[in-house]
């Protein structure tokens, strides 16, 4: 029994709004209200209302603590829009009461007129009730989607992926299924079976106090559909696509923050690379610039000095004397130097036919030359000499310093 | 023998590493006979070719790797400057037109400027401005202006690869 006037608790409701308020706060986070915190907030506001809070049975005590009836809680969470997503399972269990109610009415119908009435009231009420939790839902969970969009908690990219596919799979798609119509064991399945029901009897039922209730039920139930379709359109249409962005984005989003953490280390995807640059085509000159624009953003390009893998020659001095020797006169040192050498080497080398030249200056070796200097031209490799005619024979003789190599 | 429709234009456009755009008529004849160029690609040239709901082209082993990666640096900081900015990236990069002065903002202001000042192709204005027609002429961006340009639907490709490291790295981790 309830001691205190209505107008009284209302009042006292409105004088301690703000104590009140943060009770709330409190059992919304912590889902009690611990004796030590009550204790700290009736003091901050430095009203001692703890007798009247038990008393109009605004809190009642469990175990130590305390915790606000639902009742209150309900009006709070009303008045304060802040209602927290419900699991689907939680309205789900409408489907259990108003189907019951509902096969009751139909086997009993032309039973006891009182109890019909009763279940007609009843169903009423939890048809509303349903609606109610519904839109409740909807709207709660459009607002943390909206929270999470503009990531007001400041919660990074894969939490958001984590708290948006739990949203969709867990809330949405189940409350989907509810409110699917066509969906036969949804709860909006349900009702548009009762509306049926009501609408035939609200014409045709011998009990007017029933018809009358029928027909209560049934415009009540044309509303309830309507709002449930509307609630239906704001999560397929508003609510899924948002949170499906908020998803999708954040995915995206946490791939390129894991690339730009090192994207030199990571391979990018395969772009084809253009190998094909016709002078006469029309795309020449975009062509030629995308070319010289790689030579704007010069890299730094790094050589390391080769090893010279190449054994080193190592002239052989007493060997090509004595291959001379075995082969004088010579007629034309020159040539002759050329001709030895390629007969034994594939290639020969510059190098290799100066070391060769040097047995011209041997003080055993006598040279000669014509009265008029004679020319010859000797190719190595790519490289053209100009050298002079000279003959050997055995006994010693200068070489005329104007006679050399050019 | 004949080949169909804008089979020239085709073959330069894919062969220059362009993205084909659903919007032009080279791309419907490619769709229309998806098979024969699938063949012709891989038969002349090696190449494989892509066809998406987005834009089709072709990919060899040979990979312009350097350009791809400077291209995903570009959009993986444009998408996290425009998300820190509370803007939709996703949208913006779909929808909307972007002016230099709007990434100048967005590269010279960034958290990421050392990375960005170490990259040749986008450290400064000019490179920066270079790197855009480097994009247009492979079809990522179109230029509506000297210094105005939207995304074309080729930067979807780039998307998939951000989308793809988050799978890559979740089946790592269940693995």
């Amino acid at each position: 029994m309830m001691k205190a006037e209505p107008k009284t608790i209302l009042r006292f409701l409105l004088e301690h709004y703000d104590v009140i308020a943060e009770l709330f706060e409190t059992q919304s986070n912590e889902g009690i209200i611990k004796f030590e915190v009550l204790n700290q907030i009736v003091s901050k506001h430095e009203s001692d209302i703890r007798s009247q809070l038990i008393e109009y049975k605004i809190l009642s005590p469990v175990n130590d603590n305390y915790e606000i009836r639902t009742v209150y809680f309900n009006l709070i969470e009303f008045i304060l829009s802040e209602f927290k997503p419900m699991l689907p399972e939680t309205i789900e269990k409408y489907h259990t009461s108003i189907a019951e109610l509902f096969r009751k009415i139909r086997e009993n119908i032309n039973g006891d007129k009182v109890t019909l009435s009763q279940r007609l009231n009843d169903l009423a009420i939890e048809v509303r009730s349903f609606y109610e939790m519904v839109e409740r839902n909807t709207q709660s969970l459009l607002q943390e989607t909206r929270e999470l969009k503009a990531n007001v908690k400041k919660i990074d990219y894969r939490e958001k992926i984590v708290r948006a596919s739990r949203w969709i799979d867990e809330y949405i798609i189940p409350l989907n299924k509810i409110l699917d119509i066509n969906h036969s064991t949804s709860v909006a399945n349900k009702l548009y079976e009762i509306s049926e029901l009501s609408n035939k009897y609200r014409l045709n039922f011998d009990d007017e106090n029933a018809r009358i209730q029928f027909e209560k039920l049934y415009f009540q139930l044309i509303q309830v559909n309507d709002n449930l379709l509307r609630q239906s359109k704001i999560l397929t249409n508003e609510l899924l696509p948002l949170i499906e962005r908020i998803r999708t984005e954040s995915i995206i989003l946490t791939g390129w923050i894991t690339y730009l953490k090192n994207p030199y280390k990571r391979k990018a995807p395969k772009l084809l690379k253009r190998k094909e640059v016709s002078v006469y085509s029309k795309d020449t000159f975009f062509n030629a610039s995308e070319i010289f624009e790689q030579f704007k953003n010069e890299t730094d390009v790094y050589f390391e000095e080769e090893e010279n893998e190449a054994e080193k020659w190592i002239f052989d001095k007493d060997h090509y004397t004595k291959k001379l020797k075995d082969n004088l006169p010579v007629d034309n040192f020159f040539s002759w130097c050329n001709k030895t050498l390629k007969e034994d080497y594939k290639k020969v080398e510059i190098e290799k036919f100066f070391a060769l030249t040097t047995l011209a200056f041997d003080e055993d070796i006598e040279r000669e030359y014509g009265a008029k200097p004679q020319f010859d031209k000797i190719k190595i490799n790519d490289l053209t000499l100009t050298v002079p005619k000279v003959t050997i024979n055995q006994q010693s003789q200068l070489i005329d310093p104007n006679h050399g190599i050019s | 023998m004949e080949f169909p429709n804008h089979h020239r234009q085709i073959v330069e456009d894919l062969m220059a590493g362009k993205f084909m755009l659903p919007n032009e008529r080279t791309y419907q004849t490619v769709k229309d006979n998806e098979q024969s160029y699938t063949y012709f690609f891989k038969a002349s040239f090696n190449y494989e070719l892509r066809l998406t709901q987005d834009y089709a082209y072709v990919v060899s082993e040979e990979s312009a790797e350097m350009l791809s990666r400077d291209i995903c640096i570009f959009i993986a900081l444009l998408s996290y400057e425009l998300d820190r900015d509370g803007k939709n990236f996703l949208e913006r990069i779909q929808f909307s037109e972007f002016e230099m002065e709007e990434i100048e903002n967005y590269f010279t202001n960034s958290s990421y400027i050392d990375l960005i000042l170490s990259n040749k192709q986008l450290k400064d204005a000019d490179a920066r401005k270079n790197f855009i027609n480097t994009l247009n002429r492979r079809n990522i961006i179109e230029k509506t202006g000297d210094n105005r340009f939207v995304f074309t639907s080729a930067h979807k490709f780039f998307v998939d690869f951000a989308t793809d490291i988050v799978k890559y790295e979740n089946t790592e981790k269940e693995g």
